[in-house]
């Protein structure tokens, strides 16, 4: 498809544009090519919103059957191995591959003035290719390629415009994901391998070893295996349920393997940042549901306390390390994870209204973190520091941001008629389903409830610290250094008014999204139950 | 299968590759002899010109001739092999007579025409890079006598490079241990003396000396475990030694034979515990020469170990599996971690990556022991070693591209030794800076090592994790307990390559993020042809990732024509 192909290849043009010049040269290609990147992420994201109202808009719940995908395409790659270049779109793809190239163009005005912006923008183009190949692609090989590919711009992007300790922060993302993906790999072989001989063998088709890396059709095939009995038996179906999740899991990142987010998003350039938390983290999330979820019910069932309890620690654990932070680029990182637990425990309820809701915390996240971290680089950028209580009383001074960051902050910490509230409401009642009111399972209510209350806490803590109290009318910051305290520029004003609109108009009319990713995870439930892979449920 | 003798007009078409080398090899000896010398005709005072010696013309007395005969004889031989791989190689055994007790000596087929094209390739690149590396002073007119003599050393260079690429074709086409020992030793001495080459330097006249010793005592023992072999089974031949080791291969006498010949191939391969001197070999040669090191030298020892290990001590021959199974298992997951491990706190950018060459002979030594292990399902047995062919397709392929981005590296290291030193990480700093290209395309040639995808790297690393787990989950294992144990190879690769991931991003992080040293600030000495060779390496790298079907088949197809036992 060409949404992959054309931000790689204009990404890599651009780059080589400019690669043999010296500086100064590079200097006066910034503009131009800044202009380019935008144009062409512009054209990006009206084709996938095109792509909406030509085909999602109008999909019936009817017409959207499980392991069913729209603009299907396929070529060979490597016949030798079964290799082939297969893309497609579904109710969980496109909402990621159409927020992806919202994001894009956003990025790419929000930091507008990046130095080096002649490497720069390519960069992100190169990054938003990526990404969006991870999400179209259905075949496992494809998949893992481009889910590696993601790890190369964004180490770039961390090196070469990161903060003062961005080379430790670049290795330690690169190690831990690749880690964590490796071991991944090592499961998708196996699986691949362990899949029963010559399914739809004809011509070519995987001449070495007669088996197929199609999504698809491995679905298809699991589910019918699973029907009676478990796909590739019983333990095996749980070690690899265990190194399939492990990947996506530190890439969410759940606590414990979350280590390497704060580091990785203090150090990235505002930019890497809204990429990293507005679409990147959501691969792990999408590669559970696209993978292990679908692959592999009975492990899911199997482990469902085990990623229920995973969800609880990322939730609780890291609204109360936000508590602590002094850095409020950290302190936004961690409420990521905290976020990211909302997924996992959306996912552990098994419930149709769970699933759906971690698919829509996935995307109103992918909306409201990229304003935070928007609005974080916008005080390193004006204020040159990002601690908090280093500089006071904002609000008076840069009212343009002030409203920002509380409208981000708002946004983030779940107010109602905001896309965030949405998702967590759903959150809260699948739990509610999950929990059955019997006993001492009411207990599970305890961690969303306290993080509530903390949520609020360290957002308004943090609010109250950097814009509202104190500040001296006459006197700035120690930071400035004597200058006049400026507010945000024009193109962040607009990156934030989209931003902020998007934010509104997910929380008033979520149904926009949200009734393809319901429609999903119904069908999905549907079919589990029809096969009688999932007893009962809701 | 065609039989020929030698000299028949087969065997000339067919082992076209080596009789081009041989006349480059004539040529470089006499082409820059010839000059104006003339000869006198005894009693008379009539001189007869006969172009040898004397004045030499200007044209032959060119110190860059040397590196061009070498260079165009090598990629000629490269395109012939190439050419003959193009439409399906027709096996083609070279006997000794045509009476029934004729020996088989050479063997044309798919599987050693690949070898050829690993070293002949990876020869040419190298020499063609050398052109930048070996000093020359002054062309033509006045030169001292010392100028002189450092320019005739130029053919020195070139003449071991080509016997190198003699040596190691031998090596893949014999049928014979004993041919086999004969090209192993022209092409180690050849070796030998072009790690010492760089006599000026130290660490060059060590590092030569040190791969001497340990490479001659290593051949010694391999020679000694020859003579076992040949006591116990009366002869060298490989089908001879195939067909006493299916009756009798579990005797001690052949056991031990066998152990000590693969000491020899193991110091090839530079497998731990018989890596030490590489990486002393590596940091004190040229760049290219240890890049032919890491390379050919390497697939040279390879060919020995399959020939050995699979056509010799096959695994069909013992019952279940190979007998060498859990020594070789043994010895690969010793030498992918000690790679990996030393890799780690190595501050020289060669020795690192003679390291990580250590890690990838571990990686392939893995998917060896896979090969011998695939009898172990009987169900595999009969599905005509589908397993074993992917693993064996996987190492040929791993091989082939090894030479484009491990090469590469080195050539990338050789012009920042023209520069200066090449010998702290840090001669590497702000090499983005200083000519932003070599810096992308060692970043190329990093990650490739390491397995990102879509390098050549990568593919080529899933090729042997996936053939190794194929083995290891055999046709009907359903639970981690039923694995073979080879499939915790797969994994400890796995594992390796993530800690390997360090030390490649280490060069990477120190190109794009540390200022150059001081006074190197400039930009790199030029030089078209390493420059060439580097961009031929970038483009292989990145193309055969994306595109390398057609490389694949062919790997397979060597595979298949390795023998027809699966």
């Amino acid at each position: 498809m060409q949404l992959v192909g054309f931000p790689v290849v204009a990404g890599i043009v651009l780059l080589a544009f400019v690669s043999n010049t010296n500086q100064t040269a590079r200097n006066k290609l910034n503009n131009p090519i800044r202009m380019a990147s935008f144009a062409f992420s512009i054209g990006l994201f009206a084709y996938t919103t095109w792509m909406f109202f030509e085909v999602f808009a109008n999909i019936t719940s009817d017409g959207l059957a499980f392991n069913d995908y729209k603009l299907h395409d396929s070529y060979e790659w490597f016949p030798a191995l079964g290799i082939h270049w297969t893309v497609g779109l579904d109710a969980l793809s496109f909402p990621m591959v159409w927020l992806t190239t919202f994001l894009l163009p956003v990025t790419i005005i929000a930091t507008w003035h990046e130095k080096n912006g002649a490497t720069y923008f390519p960069t992100i183009l190169l990054m938003g290719g990526a990404l969006i190949g991870v999400f179209v692609s259905l075949d496992l090989f494809m998949f893992y390629v481009f889910w590696e590919l993601t790890l190369i711009p964004m180490f770039f992007l961390i090196l070469n415009w990161g903060g003062k300790d961005r080379r430790y922060a670049s290795q330690k993302f690169f190690i831990y994901t690749f880690t964590a993906s490796v071991v991944m790999l090592l499961g998708l072989v196996t699986l691949y391998l362990m899949q029963p001989d010559q399914i739809g063998t004809g011509g070519r088709y995987g001449t070495m070893t007669g088996r197929t890396f199609d999504i698809p059709t491995l679905v298809e095939h699991a589910t019918a295996a699973n029907q009676d009995g478990w796909f590739m038996g019983e333990s095996m179906q749980k070690v690899l349920f265990v190194m399939l999740m492990l990947g996506f899991l530190v890439k969410l990142p759940a606590v414990p393997f979350h280590t390497w987010l704060p580091d990785a998003h203090v150090q990235a350039p505002t930019g890497g940042s809204m990429l990293l938390a507005g679409v990147m983290l959501k691969m792990g999330a999408y590669g559970m549901f696209r993978l292990p979820l679908s692959m592999f019910p009975h492990a899911l069932q199997h482990f469902q306390l085990a990623l229920m309890i995973f969800g609880m620690v990322s939730l609780v654990w890291g609204a109360i390390v936000c508590l602590g932070q002094t850095n409020l680029k950290k302190m936004v990182a961690y409420s990521s994870v905290s976020h990211m637990g909302v997924i996992l425990i959306g996912i552990a309820t098994m419930q149709p209204m769970g699933w759906a809701a971690a698919l829509f915390m996935m995307f109103a996240h992918g909306i409201i973190s990229p304003m935070l971290f928007a609005v974080c680089g916008a005080f390193k950028h004006h204020y040159h520091s990002m601690e908090i209580g280093a500089m006071r009383g904002m609000a008076k001074h840069s009212p343009w941001l002030a409203t920002s960051m509380m409208f981000a902050w708002m946004a983030s910490l779940g107010l109602p008629l905001l896309a965030g509230f949405v998702a967590e409401l759903m959150m809260l009642i699948a739990l509610w389903y999950f929990i059955d009111l019997e006993g001492w399972s009411v207990l599970w209510m305890i961690g969303p409830a306290l993080v509530l209350a903390l949520t609020a806490a360290y957002y308004l803590w943090s609010m109250q610290r950097t814009i509202f109290e104190g500040g001296d009318e006459t006197q700035p910051p120690a930071t400035l250094h004597g200058d006049l305290i400026p507010d945000i520029t024009n193109e962040e004003k607009i990156a934030m008014l989209i931003l902020a609109a998007f934010t509104i108009l997910f929380g008033v009319m979520p149904w926009i999204g949200l009734d393809m990713m319901d429609d999903y995870c119904r069908t999905f439930f549907e079919h589990m139950i029809s096969n009688g892979i999932f007893k009962g449920g809701a | 299968m065609q039989t020929t003798q030698a000299f028949s007009s087969e065997f000339y078409s067919a082992l076209l590759p080596e009789l081009l080398l041989f006349a480059g090899l004539l040529a470089l000896i006499l082409i820059p002899n010839l000059g104006k010398g003339t000869f006198r005709i005894p009693g008379t005072q009539i001189r007869l010109p006969w172009l040898l010696g004397g004045q030499r013309f200007s044209l032959t007395s060119n110190p860059h001739l040397p590196a061009w005969i070498a260079t165009i004889t090598l990629t000629g031989a490269f395109v012939a092999v190439a050419d003959s791989l193009n439409g399906g190689v027709e096996a083609l055994s070279v006997v000794s007579s045509d009476a029934d007790t004729a020996k088989e000596l050479l063997m044309v087929n798919g599987f050693s025409r690949v070898f050829e094209l690993i070293f002949f390739g990876a020869l040419a690149l190298a020499s063609f890079a050398s052109m930048n590396r070996l000093k020359v002073e002054g062309v033509g007119g006045k030169l001292t006598e010392d100028q002189l003599y450092n320019n005739r050393r130029q053919a020195d260079f070139y003449i071991l490079m080509l016997t190198c690429g003699l040596g190691m074709s031998v090596v893949a086409l014999s049928q014979d241990l004993f041919v086999l020992f004969i090209g192993l030793e022209l092409a180690s001495f050849s070796t030998y003396v072009l790690v010492a080459f760089l006599k000026e330097s130290k660490a060059g006249a060590e590092a030569g000396m040190k791969y001497f010793i340990v490479g001659s005592v290593a051949s010694g023992v391999g020679l000694y475990g020859l003579s076992m072999l040949y006591l116990w089974a009366g002869s060298l031949q490989f089908e001879v030694l195939a067909t006493a080791f299916a009756t009798s291969g579990t005797e001690p006498l052949p056991l031990i034979g066998i152990g000590f010949v693969l000491v020899g191939f193991g110091f090839k391969v530079s497998a731990a515990p018989f890596h030490f001197a590489a990486p002393d070999a590596y940091a004190g040669a040229s760049s290219p020469v240890a890049g032919v090191l890491a390379t050919a030298s390497k697939a040279m020892g390879m060919v020995g170990l399959i020939r050995m290990l699979l056509i010799v001590a096959a695994p069909e021959a013992s019952e279940g599996s190979a007998v060498w199974l859990v020594c070789l298992g043994a010895l690969a997951a010793l030498t992918m971690t000690w790679g990996n491990l030393a890799a780690l706190g190595s501050t020289n950018p060669k020795r690192m990556l003679a390291y990580s060459s250590v890690a990838h002979a571990g990686y392939m030594l893995a998917g060896l022991t896979a090969v011998g292990a695939w009898t172990w399902d009987p169900s595999f047995a009969g599905s005509e070693g589908e397993a074993a062919l992917l693993v064996m397709t996987a190492l040929l392929f791993h091989l082939l591209v090894l030479v484009a981005f491990k090469l590469g590296a080195f050539l990338v290291l050789s012009i920042l030794e023209s520069d200066g030193d090449a010998s702290r990480l840090s001669s590497l700093g702000g090499l983005a800076r200083r000519e932003p290209l070599l810096a992308f395309a060692m970043f190329i040639f990093m990650i490739s090592l390491a397995g990102v995808p879509p390098m050549a790297g990568f593919l080529s690393k899933l090729m042997v994790i996936m053939g190794i787990v194929n083995v290891g989950v055999g046709n009907s294992a359903s639970s981690l307990s039923d694995f073979h144990w080879v499939w915790w190879l797969a994994f400890l690769m796995v594992i390796n390559s993530a800690i390997s991931v360090f030390y490649y991003l280490r060069v990477a992080v120190v190109m794009f993020f540390e200022e150059p040293e001081e006074g190197r600030e400039g930009p790199l000495p030029s030089g078209w042809q390493v420059r060439t060779s580097i961009l031929i390496c970038v483009l292989a790298t990145v193309l055969i990732g994306i595109f390398g079907d057609s490389l694949l088949e062919m790997c397979r197809t060597a595979a298949e024509s390795l023998t027809t036992d699966w």
